[in-house]
């Protein structure tokens, strides 16, 4: 999801507007001047924001300072403040009525215009601002809808570049043009006159109607929904809401807690805490539940906010084209030629219920970081393994999968590294069940007495402490085996998802055991390689070989892979590269672990 | 553990023979300074000198390693090569890095000289490309050397056509 209101133009105008250099557009405020209808296809005129967008902007802030004015004013009526009473509503008026000037200024400013090869917008009156995006750089556009805005028939549109030259530099915003505006730049924004590759069967000429939709790639199916809380977040977030319910609750002093017994008519807190004490195993798993079901209800609403009719599509000129979202409406473009590749995206827990999503590894999404980078490149919600695989194979147009390409093993040396992790993880534990033992056998009565006591003001029905002191000091081990147990279970996880493959147009990249992530990219994608080695993996004969790219994350690597498999395979996959940099001690044989099919 | 499979050949030069000065440098200045931090607090408080003193010893004791092995060990990684078709560098010590980049997709070049550097008559050329995974950068070379290959660098980049993406 993007966010929307963040990046308003940072000039706001605090003065009367210059008269304004532009005699070709009449004033914005009159209703439905800016509406385009297609007389700007010589791309000689600058075109204006919706003049609805100041109301949306009104209404959405009105919506939040009136009711709070409303209760003002009740409120200093009930203290009997009669005079104070008459001022928090046309205070509220007049600080509405400002904001809503100062926007008209804005909008007033903001002109843009897309002509044969750019895309160009002026704004502000004081700090006059003038961007100019050649159109060849454009990447991806991206139209959103937040329902508030969506009542006025408006819409956001965000232009993407693949630039790196500073965050929140290389993308235009428009806030906000009509939805057929919208449409229209999307439209023409990623349509290329003179790129060759591109069939361009020009049939959406001037209709600038939505039913042209190209080929479907993927429609929501509601079942899907059903793989929605299948995440590690289902526990973690249920346990936020006990928390904060419980937080809720001690920062008043247990009075909640107290209010709602008496409204209830149910027993006090002690007595509470003895029943549920004499029913301990009944209230633990109750207690999960409630966990579970809270953590579940919360990702499926999240769920469907996000991936409300979602609708993937190609477009006839290539451009693949995302919609989604019941709240907020996204719409979502990326040109076909910037889709470098596909990310078959499996979370541990959702992996274990055969789900997968996928992602795209595209220029043009980048984030400030990987994590919103990945977040803004999801192309699917999750789904079915088997989908999400030929939902990525009809992405990437190739007969033959990248994603069902067998991909190599890494060396055992990689297993051995993945133990070696594992052993100390053991030992940490281990050290910190010998420490817990100890200060188990040292601490005494009273000390049990100042915990339950501190348990007792934190949480309305004390269960940790009790249970703790009840066991014995072995416990502590027993909770290091497990640790041990889980670490080396991890370790060959890991090992069992490295892996590296190349299709005749990808190179293919797996690893991952919290998240296994199978990337694509494509080998023409491909901008350098860069191989790193630590003094164990030197030891090791290993090394992590990463092809660095412009796409998605910007590199992604086969880690501790043979040297000689790594760059066997690099070399395959882009061969005129690295061979010059490279020897054969003996002319031996490379040791091959992907073999290529032929081409299709 | 197929060793006697494919190799990367250490790229053909290394860079200026000064550059062990510069770490060296670096280093100790870094080892000095850090050796102070904990020394200022044992001379103006009497209970914990003793041990304020131990951690200036220990991190001066592994500062001086550090400065004593690593310009050394760097001088014998850190190489570069420039082809007609592309960009090679090694560098590193304990973790060592090796980095291609063909000219095709080379985006800017830029020299640096920090004072330090330029007390030693040394540049840096920094090669980047439209790749999050940062530029390719060739440290410690002769200062109007590094002109010169940022220039050649410039000329056959300017050579091929592409926005480098």
């Amino acid at each position: 999801m993007t966010s929307h209101d963040d990046h308003r133009p940072e000039e706001l105008p605090t003065n009367t507007p210059h008269p304004e250099t532009d005699p070709t557009t009449a004033e914005p405020t009159a209703p439905e001047q800016d509406v385009p209808t297609g007389a700007d296809e010589a791309g000689d005129d600058w075109l204006g924001l919706s003049s609805l967008s100041v109301w949306a902007n009104t209404a959405i802030v009105a919506l939040f300072m009136v009711p709070s004015a409303i209760v003002a004013t009740v409120v200093l009526v009930v203290v009997d403040q009669p005079l104070w009473a008459l001022l928090p509503l046309p205070a509220t008026g007049a600080f509405i009525a400002l904001m809503t000037y100062l926007d008209m200024l804005r909008l007033r400013a903001v002109r843009y215009r897309v002509t044969a090869d750019r895309m160009e917008m002026r704004s502000g009156i004081i700090a006059k601002a003038y961007r100019s995006i050649p159109r060849e750089r454009v990447r991806s556009v991206d139209v959103a809808a937040p329902i508030y805005v969506r009542v006025f028939g408006l819409c956001t549109v965000t232009v993407g570049t693949g630039e790196k030259v500073g965050a929140g530099a290389d993308q235009l915003k428009l806030e906000f043009v009509t939805a057929e505006q919208g449409e229209r730049l999307r439209r023409e924004l990623l349509r290329r006159s003179g790129t060759a590759g591109v069939s361009e069967t020009s049939a959406e000429g001037e209709d600038g109607s939505v039913d042209e939709d190209g080929v479907e790639l993927a429609r929501l199916n509601p079942r899907w929904f059903a793989y929605a809380p299948a995440t590690t977040a289902t526990f973690g977030i249920g346990l936020g809401v006990i928390a904060a319910l419980v937080g809720a609750n001690a920062q008043s002093g247990g009075h909640g807690w107290q209010w709602i017994s008496d409204r209830a008519g149910l027993p006090g807190g002690q007595q509470m805490a003895d029943f549920v004490m004499s029913q301990l195993l009944l209230v633990v798993p109750l207690f999960l539940l409630g966990l579970l079901l809270s953590g579940v209800v919360i990702l499926l609403l999240a769920a469907l906010e996000t991936w409300w009719d979602y609708r993937l599509t190609r477009e006839s000129d290539g451009t693949v084209r995302l919609r989604r979202g019941l709240l907020t409406s996204v719409s979502l473009s990326v040109e076909g030629r910037r889709l470098n590749g596909v990310v078959l995206h499996e979370p541990f827990v959702l992996r274990s219920v055969r789900g997968a999503s996928i992602q795209a590894v595209a220029t043009g999404l980048e984030g400030g970081d990987d994590k919103k980078t990945s977040a803004k490149s999801r192309l699917s919600p999750a789904m079915p393994r088997s989908r999400a695989r030929t939902l990525g194979a009809a992405l990437m147009r190739q007969e033959r999968s990248p994603l069902d390409v067998p991909l190599a093993a890494h060396p055992r040396a990689a297993l051995r590294r993945r133990f070696t992790r594992a052993t100390f993880v053991t030992l940490a534990g281990v050290a910190l069940a010998g420490g817990l033992a100890w200060l188990h056998m040292v601490a005494t009565e009273s000390w049990w007495e100042v915990a339950r006591t501190i348990e007792e003001n934190v949480i309305p029905i004390p269960l940790v402490v009790e249970s703790v002191e009840a066991t014995p000091g072995w416990g502590w081990f027993a909770l290091a085996i497990v640790l041990g147990v889980l670490a080396f279970w991890y370790a060959v996880g890991s090992y069992r998802g490295l892996g590296h493959g190349l299709h005749p147009k990808y190179l293919v990249l797996r690893k991952g055991m919290g998240v296994r992530d199978t990337v694509t990219l494509e080998r023409s994608a491909v901008i350098g390689w860069r191989i790193t080695r630590s003094p164990f993996q030197r030891r090791l004969g290993l090394a992590d070989v990463s092809a660095t790219t412009a796409a998605g994350a910007g590199m992604y690597s086969a880690l501790d892979v043979g040297l000689g498999q790594g760059l066997a395979w690099a070399d395959e996959a882009v061969p005129e590269l690295l061979a010059p940099f490279l020897e054969r001690p003996e002319g031996a044989e490379a040791t091959e672990g992907s073999r290529p099919a032929p081409l299709p | 553990m197929s060793n006697d499979a494919l190799r990367l050949r250490p790229p053909n030069h290394r860079v200026d023979r000064r550059a062990v000065g510069w770490w060296t440098t670096q280093a100790l200045s870094v080892t000095v300074v850090l050796t102070v931090i904990p020394v200022v607090p044992a001379l103006i408080w009497e209970p914990v000198r003793f041990w304020f003193l131990v951690a200036a010893g220990v991190l001066g004791g592994i500062g001086l390693l550090i400065t004593a092995v690593m310009p050394r060990w760097r001088y014998r990684v850190h190489r570069w090569e420039i082809t007609d078709t592309a960009v090679y560098t090694s560098s590193g010590w304990l973790w060592q890095e090796w980095r291609v980049a063909p000219m095709s997709r080379i985006q800017t070049v830029d020299t640096a000289r920090g004072p330090l550097q330029r007390a030693f008559g040394l540049a840096s050329v920094t090669v980047t490309t439209a790749s999050a995974a940062g530029p390719i950068e060739i440290s410690g070379l002769d200062h109007e050397l590094a002109t010169e290959v940022a220039d050649q660098l410039t000329d056959s980049t300017e050579a091929v056509p592409g926005d480098a993406t």
